[in-house]
């Protein structure tokens, strides 16, 4: 691409993932919220520790190869697949609480703090990258 | 990122259809007539969830959230109430004469159904509420 050279400097590919990340992970906690009540539905999340080692793993590559400079090379988890239109997650991670009568294992309040956890993470990334964005928007228009 | 919006509405659907299932429960639980005013007691009513959405508005979203399936009868005894000489009495010579059959609804179960119901309603509102604010940030950024 044509800018890519300035979409691909320092942290914005990071960012970037963090927040696609966030965003569909964000997807599936509703899923889980939405069958609370629903008979043989077993909750699944996708790892996050799982994805910030490949994510980290991939920061340090780009570190030793172009000094964090260039594209991000990152190939993602058994779970989180990058595509041209994102990440796309396939979730295997079985929740472990204790199945109900109803062949259901839900876990509410941590159903719950998944999601306020995840929204922070969202939050933080989309704030970061913001943030980064402005510092372009000042240098292209040579004024803050 | 709207198909999200559909999910948690899809649970809230599903949720309120609950809610006025068991607000039928318990209108009609001494309800022995039927429409037509013969002695046949209403029958307990329960939903049925199942994972996914048709009426979403997107192809991702449809397999997500959740939808009733079906609305069940229950199968199990009617409530017995000894009174031989009410005119819906079971008449003699068949199995339970003197008896009269009442809906098999049980309030206690109804209300702990309902308390989940509003418990699981306010989840989904929870979830909607963070989507919303996932929404507002992210377009944020472009501003």
């Amino acid at each position: 691409m044509f800018i890519s050279g300035i979409t691909d400097t320092g942290a914005l590919p990071v960012l970037e993932k963090t927040v696609q990340f966030a965003a569909r992970r964000h997807e599936l906690i509703a899923h889980n919220i939405a069958n609370l009540s629903t008979p043989n539905f077993q909750p699944r999340d996708v790892s996050v520790t799982g994805f910030q080692a490949a994510l980290a793993e991939a920061v340090d590559r780009r570190r030793a190869r172009a000094a964090g400079r260039g594209p991000l090379d990152f190939p993602g988890t058994r779970e989180v697949r990058p595509t041209a239109q994102g990440l796309r997650l396939r979730p295997m991670s079985p929740s472990h609480n204790v199945l109900f009568h109803d062949r259901n294992n839900r876990d509410l309040e941590r159903t719950m703090q998944d999601m306020v956890e995840n929204l922070t993470a969202f939050r933080a990334a989309s704030d970061l990258l913001k943030n980064r964005m402005d510092l372009l928007n000042a240098a292209i228009r040579e004024r803050p | 990122m709207y198909g999200v919006l559909d999910i948690s509405v899809s649970g809230m659907v599903a949720q309120r259809v609950r809610m006025d299932t068991i607000a039928a429960n318990l209108a009609n639980r001494d309800t022995i007539l039927d429409a037509e005013g013969n002695p046949n007691p209403f029958r307990r009513r329960s939903v049925i969830f199942t994972p996914g959405d048709p009426d979403a508005t997107s192809d991702r979203a449809r397999q997500l959230g959740v939808h009733v399936s079906a609305i069940e009868e229950d199968q199990g005894d009617f409530r017995k109430v000894w009174d031989p000489d009410s005119p819906y009495a079971r008449p003699v010579g068949t199995p339970d004469a003197g008896y009269v059959y009442f809906p098999n609804v049980d309030s206690v179960t109804e209300n702990i159904n309902a308390v989940d119901a509003v418990r699981a309603y306010e989840a989904n509102v929870a979830a909607a509420e963070a989507t919303k604010s996932m929404l507002a940030q992210a377009l944020r950024l472009i501003a």
